[in-house]
């Protein structure tokens, strides 16, 4: 009698989240555990580097790298939002955006080598076609001009009608994406990449750990301050000031890129026309052998972590909300959420996989606190909306059972929906680390140098990736979530 | 003759609003529509636009302005399709002291001359109403086309509005609410009722039954 349309889902997700923890393992494997997790924590006490040019160097070659791929997406973005009711257009950038800046960054390795343009590319691929899908509904939504007052000349009555009311939610949208692109940019490193990501993996394998807080402390100040540093007065100057800045672009080979498309990804059985046996052959066992395992593990680490987000951000929310909490207790747990959701999770991922070893859990732990903190606060800007009536209860518990959470209960699953695909994108990522989803695959195809194998494994991480999205787009119209929305929700897509 | 329908069928989206409707208007004619919402009022001015964009200046009830820009800008919006891109493109971001002065003079019909730089957003109803019927005089085209064009201003600035509009516009049809406000500044009116036409007469020979009918009609 009282089984709603959230309930169903809600027991969905915790269902199919029990069923992935069995299959999970979440095994620690380091040997000292303890001592590692109090060495790495307790050397925050005395931040030094051994080189603070190179530092320097890395945060401006990390923050101009993201500037530029930006800018570019910005505008690619903006052209391709124009052509995106268009079959193909919409299709194609749903591939694009379905793989990893750092799986592009692995592809562009191939082609161009280990230089700055490998890094812009690799941003600015996914970036354009993400933007490019969000400017499109930005420009849909804003559309309020009547059709029958348009007249011929089409183009200045899009830039007279759509584009002045549009244009600052293009904007706040666009700085958005560009504290995420520091963010990716920065873990681009961990492929060779100098950025960021690549001082951080080092100092973390010679062990010292101060350099690898002082590397994330002023990373957070870095992103932390972006909207005092990075807005409309200097944006234009800074753009200018990074395309001079960065140099090496030698890589580009017109060979090697025609190469990669004509020869290098191409199935070897085809290549070598071995016959369509030795095709199937070839597929049978990436099938069985790779992509079989790689599928199940992703998915396993995806919802594991889906249920894990889920409980997180439950139990944090109200830390972050008026409704529940004084102002010191809201604003210390805002420092501590922003602190986590500035971390990306590859490097909350590679930090936990260095203190616990190889398994599901240092994954499953940096996806949880990443995407936890994130719909945290969003629910807590969603509850300081809420009106309660003045007598309500004083006592928390009861507080948060029957006047809050059911009040924000839809928007809290359609948060959850919308994070559901980065973190399916995130858990093959991560495979890099050494676990077994399908970025470990690619990853290692890539060391074998079997690009073929790479490129249909990453035609399957961008299939899986869209089905996720189409579910949760699904899931989203069942439960009318999008409706409820007071926020835009844009950190969400 | 502006207009001339004869056993029309006039819909909105799939729903027949005016069946077998007969209407003529001439060149020169004031003509004020009356009737509740839902008469068909504003599907039949709709309609008539659709009909003969061209010649044609039209003010929908929800005005059709953009709320990011000026009132500068929304009036100049009439002049889109006459000029260049490039035109439009540099009125957008430096408004030339030509418009502007050509776009003041029609705001000061309207008293809205202060207006001229503030954003739609921070206007009043009223105020965005003359706004959109600043873009109409600034669009001056023959025909006007208005629906329910002064809804939300006060008696005075109602009645010169209207004397402005019919002033400016060789002919216009208006929807309207109020009965005394069309009899004095028209010399039409069409009483609409369910969609079809209860009373169509010059406004000197109406009788005291006309009148009755138009306040039923308006009711």
């Amino acid at each position: 009698m009282f089984v709603t349309k959230n309930l169903k889902v809600s027991f969905a997700i915790v269902f199919v989240g029990f069923i992935s923890f069995l299959f999970a393992d979440l095994s620690v494997s380091t040997v000292d555990t303890t001592q590692l997790v109090k060495d790495f924590f307790f050397s925050i006490i005395k931040l030094t580097f051994n080189d603070y040019t190179t530092l320097f160097e890395a945060f401006l070659s990390t923050i101009s790298i993201a500037i530029v791929a930006i800018f570019i997406s910005a505008i690619l973005g903006f052209f391709l939002a124009l052509f995106f009711q268009n079959m193909f257009v919409r299709i194609s950038l749903s591939f694009t955006r379905a793989i990893h800046e750092l799986f592009w960054a692995l592809i562009f390795l191939q082609i161009f080598g280990l230089n700055t343009l490998t890094a812009i590319l690799a941003i600015i691929i996914p970036y354009s076609a993400i933007l490019a899908k969000v400017y499109a509904e930005i420009l849909e939504e804003h559309d309020t001009f009547p059709q029958s007052l348009r007249g011929k000349s089409k183009i200045s009555y899009f830039i007279y009608t759509k584009i002045p009311d549009a244009f600052p939610h293009l904007v706040s949208y666009t700085l958005y994406r560009f504290e995420c692109a520091l963010r990716s940019t920065a873990i681009l490193g961990f492929v060779g990449i100098t950025t960021l990501g690549y001082y951080l993996s080092s100092s973390f394998m010679q062990g010292y750990y101060n350099e690898v807080w002082m590397i994330l402390i002023l990373f957070y100040i870095v992103v932390a301050s972006v909207k005092w540093w990075f807005n409309k007065y200097t944006f234009l100057p800074l753009s200018i000031a990074s395309f001079f800045y960065l140099d090496d672009f030698s890589g580009f080979s017109w060979d090697n890129l025609v190469r990669f498309f004509t020869s290098d990804i191409i199935p070897h059985p085809i290549r070598n026309d071995l016959g369509m046996d030795k095709t199937l052959a070839w597929f049978d066992n990436i099938f069985s052998n790779e992509i079989m395992p790689g599928v199940f593990n992703t998915i396993v680490l995806t919802q594991l972590s889906l249920l894990l987000t889920a409980v997180l951000a439950l139990i944090l929310f109200p830390l972050v909300s008026k409704k529940f909490f004084t102002k010191p207790t809201n604003m210390f747990s805002h420092v501590i959420l922003v602190i986590l959701r500035s971390t990306p999770e590859y490097i909350l991922a590679y930090i936990f996989l260095q203190l616990f070893g190889p398994s599901m859990l240092p994954a499953a732990l940096a996806l949880m606190l990443h995407n936890g903190s994130i719909i945290a606060h969003l629910m807590g800007n969603e509850t300081n909306l809420l009106k309660l009536r003045v007598d309500v209860t004083k006592k928390r518990n009861e507080k948060y059972f029957y006047e809050v959470l059911p009040r924000v209960y839809n928007q809290f699953l359609a948060f959850l929906f919308y994070r559901w695909e980065i973190i399916m994108r995130e858990s093959a990522i991560l495979g890099i680390l050494g676990i077994a989803t399908l970025g470990f695959f690619i990853d290692s195809a890539i060391a074998d140098f079997r690009l073929d194998k790479m490129f249909l494994l990453l035609l399957v991480t961008a299939f899986l990736n869209i089905i996720v999205d189409l579910i949760s787009k699904k899931a989203r119209a069942y439960l009318r979530a999008n409706d409820s929305f007071t926020s835009c929700g844009c950190s969400l897509k | 003759m502006a207009f001339y329908l004869e056993e029309q069928n006039i819909s909105y989206g799939d729903f027949t609003v005016l069946s077998d409707f007969n209407l003529s208007i001439k060149k020169g004619e004031k003509v004020a529509l009356l009737g509740k919402s839902g008469s068909g009022k504003s599907t039949l001015l709709k309609h008539l636009f659709d009909i003969q964009k061209d010649s044609c200046t039209y003010i929908p009830q929800e005005l059709g302005l953009v709320n990011n820009l000026s009132v500068f800008h929304n009036i100049y919006m009439a002049k889109l399709d006459e000029n260049s891109l490039f035109e439009n493109l540099s009125n957008l971001v430096f408004p030339s002291s030509k418009y502007k002065q050509q776009i003041l003079e029609v705001l000061k019909h309207l008293e809205l001359e202060d207006k001229l730089s503030s954003k739609i957003a921070n206007l009043s109803g009223g105020q965005k109403q003359r706004c959109a019927i600043g873009r109409a005089i600034f669009d001056a085209k023959p025909i006007l086309l208005a629906d329910e064009p002064i809804s939300a201003l006060d008696e005075y600035l109602s009645d010169k509005t209207l004397k402005l509009l019919t002033s400016m516009f060789d002919t216009s049809i208006c929807a309207l609410h109020n009965v005394p406000l069309a009899i004095e500044n028209f010399d039409r009116v069409i009483g609409l009722k369910n969609g079809s036409i209860l009373v169509d007469k010059a406004c000197d020979e109406l009788t005291q039954e006309d009148r009755q009918k138009l306040y039923y009609v308006c009711d």
